[in-house]
Protein backbone atom coordinates (compact mmCIF):
# COMPACT_ATOMS: atom_id res chain seq x y z
CA UNK A 1 0.00 0.00 0.00
CA UNK A 2 1.27 3.25 -1.03
CA UNK A 3 1.72 6.42 1.30
CA UNK A 4 -1.15 8.06 -0.68
CA UNK A 5 -3.61 5.57 -0.02
CA UNK A 6 -2.87 5.08 3.37
CA UNK A 7 -3.66 8.73 3.81
CA UNK A 8 -6.45 8.55 1.93
CA UNK A 9 -7.87 5.68 3.79
CA UNK A 10 -7.21 8.06 6.72
CA UNK A 11 -9.09 10.74 6.00
CA UNK A 12 -11.83 8.94 4.58
CA UNK A 13 -12.85 8.66 7.81
CA UNK A 14 -13.61 12.17 9.17
CA UNK A 15 -15.73 11.81 5.86
CA UNK A 16 -17.27 15.43 7.06
CA UNK A 17 -18.13 18.31 4.42
CA UNK A 18 -18.73 21.70 4.81
CA UNK A 19 -20.92 23.07 2.23
CA UNK A 20 -21.92 26.93 1.81
CA UNK A 21 -24.87 27.79 -0.22
CA UNK A 22 -25.23 31.31 -1.38
CA UNK A 23 -26.59 33.43 -3.95
CA UNK A 24 -29.23 36.14 -4.17
CA UNK A 25 -32.53 36.11 -2.66
CA UNK A 26 -35.17 34.10 -4.23
CA UNK A 27 -32.62 31.90 -6.01
CA UNK A 28 -34.42 28.81 -4.63
CA UNK A 29 -31.52 28.34 -2.23
CA UNK A 30 -33.81 26.77 0.90
CA UNK A 31 -35.92 25.41 -1.00
CA UNK A 32 -33.61 23.39 -2.57
CA UNK A 33 -31.99 22.55 1.07
CA UNK A 34 -35.84 21.80 2.02
CA UNK A 35 -36.06 19.24 -1.23
CA UNK A 36 -32.95 17.53 -1.04
CA UNK A 37 -34.23 17.01 2.68
CA UNK A 38 -37.58 15.51 1.36
CA UNK A 39 -38.95 18.21 3.32
CA UNK A 40 -42.47 20.10 2.03
CA UNK A 41 -41.32 22.84 -0.53
CA UNK A 42 -44.63 24.55 -0.96
CA UNK A 43 -44.38 26.85 1.86
CA UNK A 44 -40.86 28.25 2.60
CA UNK A 45 -40.52 31.58 3.61
CA UNK A 46 -37.75 34.48 2.69
CA UNK A 47 -34.60 33.47 5.13
CA UNK A 48 -34.02 35.17 8.19
CA UNK A 49 -30.66 35.08 8.83
CA UNK A 50 -29.17 31.48 8.20
CA UNK A 51 -30.62 27.83 7.70
CA UNK A 52 -28.22 24.85 8.47
CA UNK A 53 -28.68 21.32 7.78
CA UNK A 54 -26.94 18.26 8.61
CA UNK A 55 -27.78 16.08 5.77
CA UNK A 56 -25.87 12.28 5.43
CA UNK A 57 -25.09 11.38 2.03
CA UNK A 58 -23.15 8.34 0.49
CA UNK A 59 -21.97 7.84 3.99
CA UNK A 60 -20.63 11.17 3.96
CA UNK A 61 -21.90 14.06 6.86
CA UNK A 62 -22.56 17.20 4.87
CA UNK A 63 -23.06 20.42 7.23
CA UNK A 64 -24.98 22.67 4.41
CA UNK A 65 -25.24 26.36 5.24
CA UNK A 66 -28.14 28.44 3.86
CA UNK A 67 -27.16 31.68 3.93
CA UNK A 68 -29.67 34.29 3.84
CA UNK A 69 -29.66 36.31 -0.07
CA UNK A 70 -30.91 39.73 1.25
CA UNK A 71 -29.08 42.60 0.57
CA UNK A 72 -28.38 44.09 4.42
CA UNK A 73 -27.05 40.43 5.14
CA UNK A 74 -24.78 40.16 2.19
CA UNK A 75 -21.89 41.92 4.19
CA UNK A 76 -22.40 39.13 6.89
CA UNK A 77 -21.50 35.81 4.22
CA UNK A 78 -17.67 36.08 4.68
CA UNK A 79 -18.37 35.19 8.74
CA UNK A 80 -19.46 31.71 7.10
CA UNK A 81 -16.93 31.39 5.27
CA UNK A 82 -14.15 29.71 7.45
CA UNK A 83 -13.54 26.09 6.30
CA UNK A 84 -15.79 25.58 3.75
CA UNK A 85 -14.62 22.99 1.18
CA UNK A 86 -17.42 23.43 -1.20
CA UNK A 87 -19.66 26.56 -2.40
CA UNK A 88 -23.28 26.09 -4.24
CA UNK A 89 -24.00 28.97 -5.82
CA UNK A 90 -27.80 29.31 -6.86
CA UNK A 91 -28.95 30.97 -9.40
CA UNK A 92 -32.68 31.61 -10.37
CA UNK A 93 -32.47 30.67 -14.37
CA UNK A 94 -35.84 32.88 -14.75
CA UNK A 95 -34.69 36.55 -13.04
CA UNK A 96 -33.03 38.02 -16.27
CA UNK A 97 -33.05 41.54 -14.70
CA UNK A 98 -30.70 40.71 -11.70
CA UNK A 99 -28.31 38.59 -13.55
CA UNK A 100 -25.83 41.17 -13.84
CA UNK A 101 -25.80 41.54 -9.92
CA UNK A 102 -25.60 37.64 -9.74
CA UNK A 103 -22.43 37.91 -11.93
CA UNK A 104 -20.89 40.31 -9.77
CA UNK A 105 -22.01 39.47 -6.37
CA UNK A 106 -20.42 35.47 -7.07
CA UNK A 107 -17.32 37.21 -8.87
CA UNK A 108 -16.59 39.49 -6.15
CA UNK A 109 -17.28 36.40 -3.73
CA UNK A 110 -14.29 34.09 -5.61
CA UNK A 111 -11.64 36.47 -4.60
CA UNK A 112 -12.56 35.55 -0.83
CA UNK A 113 -9.05 34.50 0.47
CA UNK A 114 -10.68 32.51 2.57
CA UNK A 115 -13.08 30.85 -0.25
CA UNK A 116 -9.40 29.84 -2.04
CA UNK A 117 -9.65 26.41 -3.28
CA UNK A 118 -13.26 25.68 -2.22
CA UNK A 119 -15.29 23.71 -5.41
CA UNK A 120 -17.90 25.31 -7.29
CA UNK A 121 -20.93 24.13 -7.93
CA UNK A 122 -23.19 26.26 -9.80
CA UNK A 123 -27.14 25.48 -9.65
CA UNK A 124 -28.66 27.35 -12.95
CA UNK A 125 -32.42 26.28 -11.07
CA UNK A 126 -35.81 27.17 -11.92
CA UNK A 127 -35.20 24.73 -15.21
CA UNK A 128 -38.70 23.91 -14.81
CA UNK A 129 -40.15 27.50 -15.74
CA UNK A 130 -41.27 28.45 -19.32
CA UNK A 131 -38.83 31.73 -19.17
CA UNK A 132 -35.84 29.68 -17.59
CA UNK A 133 -32.78 30.82 -18.93
CA UNK A 134 -30.38 27.22 -20.09
CA UNK A 135 -27.47 26.73 -18.22
CA UNK A 136 -25.26 27.35 -21.09
CA UNK A 137 -26.96 30.55 -21.47
CA UNK A 138 -26.14 31.17 -17.97
CA UNK A 139 -22.36 29.59 -17.72
CA UNK A 140 -21.82 32.48 -20.79
CA UNK A 141 -23.65 35.56 -19.05
CA UNK A 142 -21.94 34.78 -15.90
CA UNK A 143 -18.60 33.99 -17.81
CA UNK A 144 -18.06 30.60 -15.71
CA UNK A 145 -15.14 30.32 -18.51
CA UNK A 146 -12.96 33.19 -17.20
CA UNK A 147 -12.92 30.80 -13.92
CA UNK A 148 -9.72 29.85 -13.22
CA UNK A 149 -8.64 29.69 -9.59
CA UNK A 150 -11.74 27.23 -8.65
CA UNK A 151 -12.63 23.95 -9.32
CA UNK A 152 -16.83 24.32 -11.24
CA UNK A 153 -18.91 22.95 -12.87
CA UNK A 154 -22.89 24.41 -13.57
CA UNK A 155 -25.83 22.05 -13.65
CA UNK A 156 -29.37 22.74 -14.48
CA UNK A 157 -31.65 21.90 -12.18
CA UNK A 158 -35.41 22.30 -10.06
CA UNK A 159 -35.65 22.39 -6.51
CA UNK A 160 -39.85 22.06 -7.02
CA UNK A 161 -39.48 18.96 -9.09
CA UNK A 162 -36.07 18.02 -7.40
CA UNK A 163 -34.35 17.01 -11.06
CA UNK A 164 -30.61 17.39 -10.77
CA UNK A 165 -30.20 18.46 -7.70
CA UNK A 166 -28.41 14.98 -6.37
CA UNK A 167 -25.98 14.80 -9.44
CA UNK A 168 -25.22 18.42 -8.46
CA UNK A 169 -24.58 17.43 -5.39
CA UNK A 170 -22.43 13.98 -6.03
CA UNK A 171 -20.46 15.72 -8.49
CA UNK A 172 -19.55 18.30 -6.04
CA UNK A 173 -18.70 15.30 -3.01
CA UNK A 174 -16.70 13.51 -6.23
CA UNK A 175 -14.58 16.72 -6.48
CA UNK A 176 -14.22 17.73 -2.95
CA UNK A 177 -13.42 13.94 -1.62
CA UNK A 178 -10.68 13.60 -4.67
CA UNK A 179 -9.52 17.18 -3.79
CA UNK A 180 -9.23 16.86 0.18
CA UNK A 181 -9.32 13.60 1.13
CA UNK A 182 -6.25 12.67 -1.24
CA UNK A 183 -3.29 14.04 0.14
CA UNK A 184 -2.30 17.91 1.56
CA UNK B 1 7.50 1.79 11.17
CA UNK B 2 7.66 0.88 7.33
CA UNK B 3 5.43 3.88 6.16
CA UNK B 4 7.52 6.74 8.19
CA UNK B 5 11.04 4.99 6.44
CA UNK B 6 8.56 5.01 3.30
CA UNK B 7 7.65 7.90 3.49
CA UNK B 8 11.47 8.97 4.66
CA UNK B 9 12.74 7.63 1.81
CA UNK B 10 10.59 9.68 -0.73
CA UNK B 11 11.36 12.48 1.24
CA UNK B 12 14.54 12.01 0.89
CA UNK B 13 14.70 11.09 -2.93
CA UNK B 14 13.59 14.88 -3.36
CA UNK B 15 16.25 15.98 -1.28
CA UNK B 16 14.78 17.03 1.50
CA UNK B 17 13.91 15.60 4.72
CA UNK B 18 10.93 17.47 6.92
CA UNK B 19 10.80 16.48 10.80
CA UNK B 20 7.77 17.89 11.16
CA UNK B 21 6.00 16.39 8.29
CA UNK B 22 7.26 12.84 9.84
CA UNK B 23 5.66 14.33 13.09
CA UNK B 24 2.30 14.89 11.44
CA UNK B 25 2.73 11.76 9.83
CA UNK B 26 3.36 9.93 13.42
CA UNK B 27 0.14 11.46 14.72
CA UNK B 28 -2.17 10.56 11.60
CA UNK B 29 -1.12 7.11 12.21
CA UNK B 30 -2.01 6.81 16.03
CA UNK B 31 -5.53 8.23 14.86
CA UNK B 32 -4.94 5.68 12.23
CA UNK B 33 -5.22 2.78 14.67
CA UNK B 34 -8.02 4.46 16.82
CA UNK B 35 -10.09 4.39 14.01
CA UNK B 36 -9.31 0.57 12.66
CA UNK B 37 -10.10 -0.13 16.58
CA UNK B 38 -13.60 1.72 16.30
CA UNK B 39 -13.82 -0.50 12.77
CA UNK B 40 -13.33 -3.77 14.64
CA UNK B 41 -16.11 -2.80 17.23
CA UNK B 42 -18.75 -1.48 13.78
CA UNK B 43 -18.09 -4.42 12.26
CA UNK B 44 -19.26 -6.59 14.67
CA UNK B 45 -22.23 -4.19 15.09
CA UNK B 46 -22.55 -4.10 11.75
CA UNK B 47 -22.43 -8.08 11.83
CA UNK B 48 -25.59 -8.20 14.16
CA UNK B 49 -27.53 -6.06 11.93
CA UNK B 50 -26.62 -7.20 8.43
CA UNK B 51 -29.86 -9.33 8.39
CA UNK B 52 -31.89 -6.57 9.43
CA UNK B 53 -30.13 -4.30 6.67
CA UNK B 54 -31.00 -7.22 4.02
CA UNK B 55 -34.65 -7.53 5.06
CA UNK B 56 -34.96 -3.57 4.50
CA UNK B 57 -32.93 -3.21 1.31
CA UNK B 58 -34.76 -5.94 -0.16
CA UNK B 59 -38.20 -4.25 0.55
CA UNK B 60 -36.58 -0.83 -0.63
CA UNK B 61 -35.83 -2.75 -4.38
CA UNK B 62 -39.34 -3.90 -4.81
CA UNK B 63 -41.14 -1.14 -3.61
CA UNK B 64 -39.04 1.43 -5.60
CA UNK B 65 -39.81 -0.67 -8.59
CA UNK B 66 -43.06 -0.61 -8.15
CA UNK B 67 -43.91 3.37 -7.64
CA UNK B 68 -41.39 3.54 -10.78
CA UNK B 69 -43.55 1.13 -12.84
CA UNK B 70 -46.94 3.23 -11.63
CA UNK B 71 -44.96 6.79 -13.01
CA UNK B 72 -44.09 5.37 -16.22
CA UNK B 73 -47.73 4.28 -16.70
CA UNK B 74 -48.70 7.62 -15.60
CA UNK B 75 -46.10 9.04 -18.43
CA UNK B 76 -47.00 6.15 -21.06
CA UNK B 77 -50.96 6.96 -20.98
CA UNK B 78 -50.26 10.83 -21.40
CA UNK B 79 -49.37 9.77 -25.50
CA UNK B 80 -52.40 11.02 -27.12
CA UNK B 81 -54.26 12.02 -24.18
CA UNK B 82 -56.03 15.47 -24.13
CA UNK B 83 -54.56 18.86 -22.73
CA UNK B 84 -56.19 18.42 -19.25
CA UNK B 85 -55.61 14.65 -18.78
CA UNK B 86 -52.17 15.26 -19.57
CA UNK B 87 -51.72 17.89 -17.22
CA UNK B 88 -52.89 15.81 -14.63
CA UNK B 89 -51.28 13.11 -15.16
CA UNK B 90 -47.93 15.06 -15.23
CA UNK B 91 -48.90 16.76 -12.14
CA UNK B 92 -49.53 12.88 -10.60
CA UNK B 93 -45.95 11.58 -11.95
CA UNK B 94 -44.46 14.57 -10.54
CA UNK B 95 -45.73 13.79 -7.28
CA UNK B 96 -45.34 10.80 -7.47
CA UNK B 97 -41.29 11.52 -8.24
CA UNK B 98 -40.74 13.81 -5.15
CA UNK B 99 -41.73 10.79 -3.12
CA UNK B 100 -39.91 8.72 -4.66
CA UNK B 101 -36.98 10.87 -4.35
CA UNK B 102 -37.38 11.27 -0.92
CA UNK B 103 -38.15 7.54 -0.24
CA UNK B 104 -34.60 7.16 -1.90
CA UNK B 105 -33.40 9.55 0.69
CA UNK B 106 -34.63 8.48 3.40
CA UNK B 107 -33.59 4.50 2.60
CA UNK B 108 -30.11 5.49 1.80
CA UNK B 109 -28.84 4.59 5.30
CA UNK B 110 -28.80 1.08 4.34
CA UNK B 111 -28.24 1.06 0.94
CA UNK B 112 -25.07 0.30 -0.75
CA UNK B 113 -22.96 2.63 -2.49
CA UNK B 114 -24.15 0.24 -5.99
CA UNK B 115 -27.86 0.47 -5.02
CA UNK B 116 -27.99 4.10 -4.72
CA UNK B 117 -26.29 4.64 -7.90
CA UNK B 118 -28.51 2.20 -9.71
CA UNK B 119 -31.52 4.19 -8.10
CA UNK B 120 -30.38 7.55 -8.79
CA UNK B 121 -29.72 6.56 -12.38
CA UNK B 122 -33.44 5.07 -12.93
CA UNK B 123 -34.74 8.52 -11.17
CA UNK B 124 -33.19 10.84 -13.38
CA UNK B 125 -33.94 8.57 -16.82
CA UNK B 126 -37.51 8.91 -15.10
CA UNK B 127 -37.14 12.23 -14.43
CA UNK B 128 -36.13 13.26 -18.66
CA UNK B 129 -38.63 11.01 -19.55
CA UNK B 130 -41.10 13.29 -17.37
CA UNK B 131 -39.69 16.02 -18.81
CA UNK B 132 -39.52 14.63 -22.11
CA UNK B 133 -43.44 14.09 -22.06
CA UNK B 134 -43.84 17.86 -20.85
CA UNK B 135 -42.42 19.03 -23.22
CA UNK B 136 -44.16 16.94 -26.14
CA UNK B 137 -47.98 17.52 -24.50
CA UNK B 138 -47.16 21.44 -23.29
CA UNK B 139 -44.39 22.38 -25.46
CA UNK B 140 -42.60 25.73 -24.64
CA UNK B 141 -40.36 28.49 -25.72
CA UNK B 142 -37.22 27.85 -26.40
CA UNK B 143 -34.48 30.93 -25.49
CA UNK B 144 -31.44 30.86 -27.63
CA UNK B 145 -29.33 33.58 -27.72
CA UNK B 146 -28.77 35.67 -31.33
CA UNK B 147 -25.00 34.50 -32.03
CA UNK B 148 -23.87 31.55 -29.68
CA UNK B 149 -20.58 31.00 -28.99
CA UNK B 150 -18.80 27.62 -29.31
CA UNK B 151 -17.75 27.27 -25.77
CA UNK B 152 -21.12 28.00 -24.43
CA UNK B 153 -22.83 24.96 -26.61
CA UNK B 154 -20.27 22.26 -24.93
CA UNK B 155 -21.48 20.86 -21.48
CA UNK B 156 -19.02 21.27 -18.66
CA UNK B 157 -18.78 18.38 -16.08
CA UNK B 158 -15.03 19.37 -15.26
CA UNK B 159 -13.01 22.53 -15.45
CA UNK B 160 -12.38 23.41 -18.46
CA UNK B 161 -8.99 24.13 -19.86
CA UNK B 162 -7.94 27.96 -19.66
CA UNK B 163 -9.77 29.46 -22.44
CA UNK B 164 -8.33 31.84 -24.97
CA UNK B 165 -11.85 33.08 -26.04
CA UNK B 166 -12.76 35.28 -24.13
CA UNK B 167 -16.42 35.61 -23.80
CA UNK B 168 -18.09 38.94 -24.83
CA UNK B 169 -20.53 40.77 -22.54
CA UNK B 170 -23.63 38.44 -22.15
CA UNK B 171 -25.00 40.84 -20.40
CA UNK B 172 -26.93 42.49 -23.45
CA UNK B 173 -27.49 39.63 -24.82
CA UNK B 174 -30.13 38.77 -21.52
CA UNK B 175 -31.42 41.96 -21.70
CA UNK B 176 -32.56 41.65 -24.96
CA UNK B 177 -33.60 38.32 -24.16
CA UNK B 178 -35.54 39.74 -21.22
CA UNK B 179 -37.32 41.95 -23.40
CA UNK B 180 -38.51 39.50 -25.95
CA UNK B 181 -39.54 36.59 -23.30
CA UNK B 182 -40.88 38.71 -20.65
CA UNK B 183 -44.25 40.41 -20.74
CA UNK B 184 -44.98 43.53 -18.98
CA UNK B 185 -44.72 47.79 -19.50
CA UNK B 186 -42.17 50.14 -18.92
CA UNK B 187 -41.30 53.91 -19.65
CA UNK B 188 -45.10 55.05 -19.73
CA UNK B 189 -46.84 58.17 -17.70
CA UNK B 190 -50.86 59.09 -16.87
CA UNK B 191 -52.23 55.85 -18.71
CA UNK B 192 -54.42 52.84 -18.19
CA UNK B 193 -52.83 49.55 -18.65
CA UNK B 194 -54.12 46.14 -18.77
CA UNK B 195 -52.78 43.10 -19.48
CA UNK B 196 -55.21 39.61 -19.88
CA UNK B 197 -54.71 36.25 -18.88
CA UNK B 198 -53.64 34.83 -22.06
CA UNK B 199 -50.88 37.30 -22.22
CA UNK B 200 -49.49 36.68 -18.76
CA UNK B 201 -50.30 32.87 -17.67
CA UNK B 202 -47.48 31.51 -16.74
CA UNK B 203 -45.13 34.04 -17.48
CA UNK B 204 -42.74 36.50 -16.14
CA UNK B 205 -44.48 39.56 -15.73
CA UNK B 206 -41.97 43.15 -15.72
CA UNK B 207 -43.56 46.62 -14.66
CA UNK B 208 -40.67 49.31 -14.82
CA UNK B 209 -40.63 53.28 -14.70
CA UNK B 210 -44.41 53.64 -14.72
CA UNK B 211 -45.84 57.10 -13.67
CA UNK B 212 -49.17 57.64 -12.56
CA UNK B 213 -50.85 54.50 -14.25
CA UNK B 214 -53.09 52.57 -13.40
CA UNK B 215 -52.45 48.91 -14.20
CA UNK B 216 -54.50 45.91 -14.49
CA UNK B 217 -53.07 42.22 -15.00
CA UNK B 218 -56.15 39.58 -15.19
CA UNK B 219 -54.27 35.94 -14.94
CA UNK B 220 -51.48 34.22 -13.44
CA UNK B 221 -47.62 34.98 -13.75
CA UNK B 222 -44.83 32.92 -13.09
CA UNK B 223 -43.25 35.77 -11.26
CA UNK B 224 -44.09 39.76 -11.01
CA UNK B 225 -41.42 42.38 -10.70
CA UNK B 226 -42.21 45.66 -10.30
CA UNK B 227 -39.22 48.61 -10.36
CA UNK B 228 -39.25 52.19 -10.12
CA UNK B 229 -42.90 52.84 -9.74
CA UNK B 230 -44.39 56.11 -8.83
CA UNK B 231 -48.12 57.02 -7.67
CA UNK B 232 -49.70 54.00 -9.74
CA UNK B 233 -52.40 51.81 -8.87
CA UNK B 234 -50.88 48.42 -9.55
CA UNK B 235 -53.41 45.11 -9.20
CA UNK B 236 -52.37 41.68 -10.19
CA UNK B 237 -54.25 38.00 -10.13
CA UNK B 238 -52.51 35.23 -8.10
CA UNK B 239 -48.62 34.91 -8.65
CA UNK B 240 -47.30 31.82 -8.58
CA UNK B 241 -44.04 32.30 -6.60
CA UNK B 242 -42.65 35.52 -6.00
CA UNK B 243 -43.32 39.46 -6.37
CA UNK B 244 -40.57 41.87 -6.33
CA UNK B 245 -41.48 45.35 -5.90
CA UNK B 246 -38.02 47.76 -5.79
CA UNK B 247 -38.01 51.58 -5.54
CA UNK B 248 -41.77 52.66 -5.78
CA UNK B 249 -43.41 55.12 -3.67
CA UNK B 250 -46.86 56.55 -3.14
CA UNK B 251 -48.63 53.96 -5.24
CA UNK B 252 -51.01 51.39 -4.02
CA UNK B 253 -50.30 47.82 -4.72
CA UNK B 254 -52.79 44.75 -4.61
CA UNK B 255 -52.28 40.75 -5.78
CA UNK B 256 -51.60 37.61 -4.02
CA UNK B 257 -48.61 35.68 -4.39
CA UNK B 258 -46.48 32.57 -2.63
CA UNK B 259 -43.65 35.21 -1.45
CA UNK B 260 -43.35 38.96 -1.60
CA UNK B 261 -39.66 40.28 -1.34
CA UNK B 262 -40.12 44.59 -0.96
CA UNK B 263 -37.05 46.61 -1.71
CA UNK B 264 -36.79 50.57 -1.42
CA UNK B 265 -39.99 51.23 -1.14
CA UNK B 266 -41.82 54.25 0.66
CA UNK B 267 -45.36 55.00 1.44
CA UNK B 268 -47.21 52.63 -0.21
CA UNK B 269 -50.13 50.47 0.51
CA UNK B 270 -50.11 46.99 -0.52
CA UNK B 271 -53.27 44.86 -0.54
CA UNK B 272 -51.62 41.30 -0.08
CA UNK B 273 -52.77 37.29 -0.16
CA UNK B 274 -49.54 36.15 0.70
CA UNK B 275 -49.31 32.16 1.72
CA UNK B 276 -45.44 31.97 3.08
CA UNK B 277 -44.07 35.12 4.09
CA UNK B 278 -43.97 39.14 3.08
CA UNK B 279 -40.62 40.83 3.88
CA UNK B 280 -39.35 44.40 3.31
CA UNK B 281 -35.93 45.77 3.48
CA UNK B 282 -34.60 49.28 3.27
CA UNK B 283 -38.21 50.46 3.43
CA UNK B 284 -40.26 53.41 4.94
CA UNK B 285 -44.00 53.90 5.03
CA UNK B 286 -45.19 50.53 3.56
CA UNK B 287 -48.74 49.56 5.09
CA UNK B 288 -50.56 46.19 4.66
CA UNK B 289 -54.11 45.19 3.89
CA UNK B 290 -55.42 42.01 2.79
CA UNK B 291 -56.02 41.19 -1.01
CA UNK B 292 -59.82 42.49 -1.64
CA UNK B 293 -59.23 42.35 -5.57
CA UNK B 294 -61.73 40.65 -7.88
CA UNK B 295 -62.58 39.92 -11.12
CA UNK B 296 -64.56 37.24 -12.69
CA UNK B 297 -61.80 34.34 -13.50
CA UNK B 298 -60.48 34.77 -9.82
CA UNK B 299 -61.11 31.99 -8.43
CA UNK B 300 -59.86 30.01 -11.69
CA UNK B 301 -56.28 31.73 -11.14
CA UNK B 302 -55.97 30.93 -8.02
CA UNK B 303 -55.99 27.49 -9.14
CA UNK B 304 -53.72 27.89 -12.00
CA UNK B 305 -51.32 29.86 -9.48
CA UNK B 306 -50.87 26.65 -7.06
CA UNK B 307 -51.84 29.14 -4.38
CA UNK B 308 -53.89 28.45 -1.31
CA UNK B 309 -56.69 30.82 -1.10
CA UNK B 310 -57.23 30.09 2.66
CA UNK B 311 -53.73 30.48 3.70
CA UNK B 312 -52.88 34.44 3.97
CA UNK B 313 -50.35 35.76 6.00
CA UNK B 314 -50.83 39.13 4.97
CA UNK B 315 -49.50 40.66 8.59
CA UNK B 316 -47.04 38.68 9.10
CA UNK B 317 -44.21 41.15 7.79
CA UNK B 318 -40.40 40.80 8.53
CA UNK B 319 -38.29 43.94 8.33
CA UNK B 320 -34.36 42.81 6.94
CA UNK B 321 -33.26 46.09 8.89
CA UNK B 322 -35.04 45.25 11.89
CA UNK B 323 -34.25 42.12 13.77
CA UNK B 324 -34.62 43.20 17.24
CA UNK B 325 -37.05 40.80 18.23
CA UNK B 326 -40.28 41.91 20.74
CA UNK B 327 -40.43 45.26 19.49
CA UNK B 328 -42.72 45.58 15.94
CA UNK B 329 -40.24 47.65 13.04
CA UNK B 330 -41.72 50.78 12.27
CA UNK B 331 -41.39 50.84 8.83
CA UNK B 332 -44.52 49.18 8.05
CA UNK B 333 -48.24 49.19 9.50
CA UNK B 334 -50.84 47.25 8.90
CA UNK B 335 -54.22 49.76 7.42
CA UNK B 336 -56.76 50.00 9.48
CA UNK B 337 -60.02 48.52 8.83
CA UNK B 338 -62.13 51.59 8.65
CA UNK B 339 -59.28 53.27 5.79
CA UNK B 340 -59.37 49.98 3.39
CA UNK B 341 -60.43 50.37 -0.02
CA UNK B 342 -63.40 48.33 -0.55
CA UNK B 343 -63.80 48.85 -4.28
CA UNK B 344 -61.76 49.70 -7.33
CA UNK B 345 -62.15 50.56 -11.04
CA UNK B 346 -62.13 48.01 -13.39
N1 LIG C 1 -40.74 27.17 -10.38
C1 LIG C 1 -39.77 27.08 -9.47
N2 LIG C 1 -39.80 27.86 -8.39
C2 LIG C 1 -38.82 27.74 -7.47
C3 LIG C 1 -37.76 26.80 -7.63
N3 LIG C 1 -36.93 26.92 -6.56
C4 LIG C 1 -37.47 27.88 -5.77
N4 LIG C 1 -38.61 28.37 -6.30
C5 LIG C 1 -39.46 29.43 -5.75
O1 LIG C 1 -38.68 30.61 -5.64
C6 LIG C 1 -39.04 31.34 -4.48
C7 LIG C 1 -37.83 31.62 -3.62
O2 LIG C 1 -37.31 30.41 -3.09
P1 LIG C 1 -36.40 30.39 -1.77
O3 LIG C 1 -35.97 28.99 -1.56
O4 LIG C 1 -37.09 31.07 -0.66
O5 LIG C 1 -35.16 31.28 -2.24
P2 LIG C 1 -33.87 31.75 -1.40
O6 LIG C 1 -34.05 33.19 -1.10
O7 LIG C 1 -32.71 31.55 -2.34
O8 LIG C 1 -33.77 30.89 -0.18
C8 LIG C 1 -40.12 30.51 -3.78
O9 LIG C 1 -41.36 31.05 -4.16
C9 LIG C 1 -39.93 29.13 -4.34
O10 LIG C 1 -41.13 28.39 -4.36
C10 LIG C 1 -37.75 25.98 -8.83
O11 LIG C 1 -36.87 25.15 -9.07
N5 LIG C 1 -38.78 26.18 -9.69
MG1 LIG D 1 -33.87 31.37 1.72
Amino acid sequence: MGLLTILKKMKQKEREMRLLMLGLDNAGKTTILKKFNGEDVSTISPTLGFNIKTLEHRGFKLNIWDVGGQKSLRSYWRNYFESTDGLVWVVDSADRLRMEDCRQELSALLLEERLAGATLLVFANKQDLPGALTKEAIREVLALDDINTHHWCIIGCSAVTGENLLAGVDWMLDDIAARIFTAE
Amino acid sequence: LRIVSEYKKKSEENGFYDRNAAAKLHERIEKRQQVLAEDVERRKEARQSQSVAEEKSEYFVSSFNAERAGIQELLSDCSGADRPTVTQKLEEATAKMTQLQKFLNDSMIFLSQYQIRVAQGALQKLQASLNETREEALPKKKFTFRSRTKAAEKVSDSPPPPSSETVSSGVTKVEEAAISEQTGFSNISNESLTKTSEEIQSRDVLLTHLTNCKVRLYGSPSTLHLKHITACEVLCGPVATSVFVDHCSNSVLGFACQQLRTHNTTDTQVYLHVTSRAIIEDCRGVSFAPFCWSYPTLDQDFTASGLDQDRNNWSQVDDFNWLAAGTPSPNWTVIPEADRKTTWDP
